[in-house]
């Protein structure tokens, strides 16, 4: 069976060609990339930005565009996604791998934000959520568009924060479906440690 | 071998919305009516008295923002955005994103109860709970949990630090998450076998309608 977010053009879920292992050794011409001078302006010592220095980095590299620049809490989000090695922080490799994923859905956010006004309403976002290829159930729906309104308005921040749940969510149920049919049977400890781990 | 105490998916936490297994409504170390007083019927004084103050546009509703200027943790940070919306939508019964008088108040009680059993796990009293406390409130509440569990949690919700702790807020939202997801998961888990098959869409509706 199939899981949402087939490669779209401008980065989807799955997509494997992002290049290296992350955190693994520099690619040649790193130091030309320029998404590397953003990370290594607020990058430590130790190559690895923490949530603080992700949402300078973001912010700096203009990829809200018009939009507000990331939360904290969200910046945090997308490095749980990405973390690996749970140490917290991201590799260069991992920050770009990111990047990608975000420009992605912002283009999305963009088609559905036909005002312009940096916000989309409980429709948009369910078909946008549909686009993407989830298939949720009403509740699902519901819940979602209920915890990331605000007035019922979702703004880009928190419609990046929902995307990264739910693909963390689908990532944590993708690789325990070994048979690829869409069914994982669940210990209970690691359903608790899988879903809370987001 | 034996199923663990508590069965294998612990026992509830202190009380729902509204209610108590405590026992009735709280005895007066809070005195007599607070000035201004002329709370509503079944409201503490005390309560009522915060209520206004946080209320601070008089509109007879608290909101997630409001709330956050309300609660503190030990170290003095105000409760983070998740754990005011939890808060939030646990007592509102209105559907309106806010809570009145009655929801404040019940919210407080339900939140005084949390902060015992935190400072009764917070051992060493340093106001935050660290990796062993944190190991042994899950055992006292019943959870047969991993040491990995804890050590996700932490690194998920503690501050970057040689010796990671959670705070209050981080301790509520993590207990009441625990607490959901393993509801959802026992309804599902007819047969008490310890693990249920989920497709892709009921995990998702599971997961999203109680962790969101």
């Amino acid at each position: 069976m199939a899981f949402p977010g087939q490669p779209a053009p401008a980065g989807g879920f799955y997509q494997g060609g992002y290049g290296g292992a992350p955190g693994g050794p520099a690619f040649p011409g790193q130091a030309q990339d320029p998404l590397y001078g953003y990370f290594a302006a607020v990058g430590g010592q130790d190559g690895q930005i923490d949530a603080d220095e992700l949402q300078r980095c973001l912010t700096q590299s203009g990829i809200a565009g018009a939009y507000k620049p990331f939360n904290l809490e969200t910046c945090r989000l997308m490095i749980s996604m990405l973390d690996r090695d749970m140490s917290g922080t991201l590799g260069f490799n991992e920050f770009k791998e990111l990047w990608f994923v975000v420009n992605g859905w912002k283009q999305h956010f963009v088609t559905f934000d036909s005002d312009g006004s940096g916000t989309v309403d409980r429709q948009e976002l369910e078909k946008a959520l549909i686009n993407m290829g989830f298939r949720l159930s009403p509740q699902a729906v519901t819940a979602i568009t209920k915890r990331y309104s605000t007035h019922g308005k979702i703004t880009f921040d928190d419609y990046i924060a929902c995307c990264v749940k739910l693909r963390a969510l689908t990532e944590c149920f993708r690789r325990r479906d070994t048979t690829q049919q869409g069914f994982v049977n669940f210990q209970y400890d690691d359903f608790i440690q899988c879903v809370m781990s987001i | 071998g034996q199923p663990p105490p508590g069965g294998l998916y612990g026992q509830t936490p202190p009380g729902g919305p509204y209610g108590s297994p405590y026992g009735g409504p709280q005895p007066g170390p809070y005195g007599g009516p607070a000035p201004g007083g002329n709370a509503p019927p079944g409201v503490d004084p005390e309560a009522f008295s915060w209520f206004q103050t946080v209320d601070a546009d008089h509109s007879g509703f608290i909101s997630v923002k409001e709330l956050k200027q309300a609660l503190v943790n030990n170290n003095w940070s105000s409760f983070n955005d998740e754990t005011c919306l939890l808060m939030i939508n646990m007592f509102d019964k209105t559907r309106s994103g806010r809570i009145d008088v009655y929801g404040f108040s019940a919210l407080l009680r339900f939140i005084q109860q949390w902060k015992s059993l935190f400072q009764q796990y917070d051992r060493d009293q340093s106001g935050s709970i660290s990796f062993n406390e944190l190991q042994q409130a899950f055992s006292q509440m019943g959870y047969n949990l991993s040491p990995q569990f804890s050590q996700l949690l932490l690194a998920r919700y503690a501050q970057r630090s040689p010796s990671p702790s959670i705070q209050l807020d981080r301790f509520i939202h993590i207990c009441m998450q625990l607490q959901s997801l393993t509801d959802a998961f026992r309804e599902k888990d007819t047969a008490l076998a310890g693990n249920v098959r989920l497709s892709y869409e009921d995990f998702l509706t599971m997961v999203v309608t109680r962790m969101l």
